[in-house]
């Protein structure tokens, strides 16, 4: 298990660093891979069995599958457009994404002293925040994507550290409403393409007060 | 005929789904599809309106996925009614829209099967959010509606309601991620407090709330409170709504701002119930009245100097949302109840309001409010509607919203805050000055720009009156119409914590 956080922080931070599209899609997924052995740990270490299985499957079919599968085939129809400007908040995200894994061990510190995921608890912290600011300060839609997903899988990992995953049901749900929501995206992000000639979203800024 | 309350439900559940399905196949004929859709949303309506005389509040529903009480009844009442009027309102919507002299969607052929597929299946997940017995379920029931609804927004792909839907969808789907989290927290409190037995179900909770560690409820609520609060679009948060309101087509920006918002609210109340005994009063109501009050406050300026019709609206509900947390806040009863009248006729008003704006810019070519006027002479059932919905939604005496909003502004004066009701007062001045200043500029003067003639018909004219009237004759005479008032004053004592 220690490994695999090791591996996620060094994912979540060259999330950071990338700006090729394809890329951040193949980053996209190795951090959802992550994830999903997460849950396979988990499962195994409550017997196996179906039931137990369930999320690292569904895990592995809708976000290392399916998601980045249907981005990536988004971004094959992203050539030639209009570039708009290079991405000059790399570095900014970078630095951001280094404060909040100090800042998440801050907080495990402070709540919940000499827990057992520690570790967890501050990659996924690192994840939610990082998500976030990957939402904020990039401006490429495909980026924007990979960071709603990123803050999805942080919360994901959270709650399976917490409370083992939620009901079944529920985690379902969860799982259904996150693949609508990438369909819903990848149907904006074309038409976008379509209308504005760039899935730049700083063009979009005539709706103001 | 006699149908058992779980019929009744499964009726309500099941048609609007089947309708959707059928229509997303695309192939009715555009007539069958009108008439298929006000044929379902009136069978709805009719199963709604024998589930409602024929509930006992005393007994609530339940089964093992589905729960009933006298405020969920309340909501699947506000949302049948609006789904009533949107399935008999939309064909004159659409026809407009698609008129191949000047209508905004002549490019397109065939869209009202894609339109009414996704408005029902709109409205059936709201159906879903307020009967659902798990606190789980209903977080993903609400990221659905804005799923679905972020389609409707865009339904036109223009350049900007791409952008509108685009900020709805980061914005809410953000805030509603933050609600994940804090739903996960309530789950962990239930591990670690409760026991691991019906995972997450409200009335288990409800019942065995005992013994909540307050701090870490305390830290839950926060999440919930800022996740479903952006759903609801209170201030900090509400950037995606007066985008999303004024860029979708008429009849879903009154569904989105007559059903969307409360069904938010209803989420928020049901986690509230569980953590309020463990958290205490005063951390919630101080959280609620401040961004109750700041949510108006924040709306008022923006009002002023408002070019955008529908954004004006879009405004003006932001202010009542705001009224509806403050209301929520003070935790009197009588507060608790007029917050629960003020969604009904807010959600009444609203829509014909939206409906009647969306006339307007189909009469006048524009929706610049300045480049509007002689309403009066030009287009006189449109301006009757409009002077009617906006002296309603302000507020003044004829239609409900003046009952509601006076009573919660009595509740200030109740729970004993005073200031708070007066700063209120001075907030909801300052916006009735400003959407009249508005409005009666539109009304009065010297036509400058030729309007299109009058396209109110005759059955968009009667639902618009009928559902004015409703909002009347419900919130005037509430003390005489038993079955409502029964149905509210339990409503309002479970939201205040009563559970049965």
């Amino acid at each position: 298990m220690d490994y695999l956080v090791v591996f996620l922080v060094l994912v979540v931070f060259l999330q950071t660093r990338i700006t090729n599209l394809r890329r951040a899609v193949i980053c996209l997924a190795s951090q959802s891979l992550i994830i999903a052995c997460a849950c396979f740990w988990l499962g195994l270490s409550h017997g196996g069995g179906l039931h137990a299985m369930l999320p690292g499957l569904l895990t592995l079919a809708v976000k290392v599958i399916f998601i980045p599968g249907a981005v990536w085939h988004l971004v094959g129809k992203l050539t030639n457009e209009r570039e708009i400007l290079s991405e000059s908040n790399v570095n900014y995200s970078t630095m951001a994404a280094a404060l909040f894994l100090v800042l998440g061990y801050a907080i495990v510190e402070r709540l919940l002293p000499g827990s057992v995921g520690r570790d967890i608890i501050a990659a996924s912290i690192l994840m939610i925040m990082t998500g976030l600011s990957l939402m904020v300060l990039r401006k490429r839609a495909i980026i924007q994507i990979v960071g709603l997903i990123t803050l999805e899988n942080g919360i994901y990992l959270l709650g399976l550290l917490m409370t083992e995953g939620l009901p079944l049901v529920v985690e379902l749900g969860v799982f259904l409403d996150v693949l609508i929501a990438v369909v819903v995206l990848v149907i904006l992000t074309s038409r976008m393409r379509l209308s504005f000639m760039t899935t730049d979203t700083s063009v979009m800024k005539k709706l103001k007060g | 005929m006699n149908f058992s309350i779980s019929d009744l439900i499964y009726i309500i559940l099941l048609l609007p789904v089947i309708f959707s399905l059928v229509s997303a196949t695309n192939m009715l004929s555009r007539n069958v599809l009108h008439w298929l859709n006000r044929l379902t949303a009136t069978c709805v309506a009719a199963a709604l309106f024998l589930l409602v005389t024929s509930f006992d509040v005393n007994t609530p529903y339940g089964d093992e996925y589905l729960y009933l009480d006298a405020l969920s009844v309340w909501m699947l009442l506000i949302i049948g009614t609006l789904y009533l009027a949107f399935a008999w309102t939309s064909k004159a919507y659409l026809d407009r829209d698609t008129n191949k002299r000047y209508g905004y969607l002549r490019r397109f052929g065939r869209l009202e099967g894609r339109f009414y597929a996704l408005s029902h299946m709109f409205v059936w997940i709201m159906f879903v959010v307020v009967t659902v017995n798990n606190l789980g379920l209903m977080w993903v029931a609400i990221e659905a509606t804005t799923l679905v609804s972020a389609l409707l927004v865009a339904f036109k792909f223009t350049r900007t309601s791409l952008e509108a839907t685009w900020k709805y969808v980061m914005v809410c789907t953000v805030g509603i991620c933050l609600a994940l989290l804090g739903t996960i927290l309530v789950y962990y409190i239930q591990l670690t407090n409760i026991g691991p037995a019906n995972p997450l179900n409200w009335l288990y909770l409800a019942q065995h709330v005992d013994g909540i560690d307050p701090a870490m409820a305390k830290f839950a609520f926060c999440f919930l409170f800022v996740g479903y609060g952006t759903k609801v679009g209170l201030a900090p948060m509400h950037a995606w709504l007066p985008d999303a309101h004024s860029e979708a087509p008429a009849l879903t920006s009154g569904l989105l701002s007559g059903s969307l918002c409360i069904c938010a609210i209803y989420v928020l109340i049901r986690n509230i119930i569980i953590l309020l005994p463990s958290i205490g009063v005063d951390f919630i109501s101080g959280l609620c009245l401040f961004f109750g009050l700041f949510t108006v406050a924040a709306a008022v300026p923006f009002v002023l100097v408002q070019r955008d019709v529908k954004r004006m609206l879009a405004y003006s509900s932001m202010e009542n949302f705001g009224l509806m947390v403050a209301g929520l806040g003070l935790f009197v009863p009588m507060a608790a109840q007029a917050m629960l009248l003020h969604m009904f006729n807010h959600a009444l008003v609203k829509y014909s309001l939206f409906y009647t704006a969306g006339t307007i810019m189909e009469e006048f070519g524009t929706k610049n409010m300045m480049r509007i006027h002689g309403m009066m002479t030009q287009t006189p059932r449109t301006a009757l509607f409009w002077l009617l919905g906006i002296v309603g939604i302000l507020g003044m005496p004829p239609i409900g919203v003046f009952f509601s909003k006076f009573y919660i502004i009595f509740g200030f004066f109740q729970a004993e805050h005073p200031w708070l009701g007066i700063l209120m007062l001075l907030l909801l001045a300052g916006m009735l000055i400003g959407i009249l200043y508005h409005v009666m500029r539109m009304f009065g003067g010297q036509a400058k720009r030729k309007s299109s003639g009058e396209l109110f018909g005759f059955v968009d004219s009667a639902v618009l009156a009928g559902l004015l009237l409703f909002s009347c004759v419900a919130s005037a005479g509430l003390s005489e119409i038993a079955v409502l008032n029964n149905l509210l004053t339990h409503a309002a004592q479970i939201v205040l914590g009563g559970v049965y």
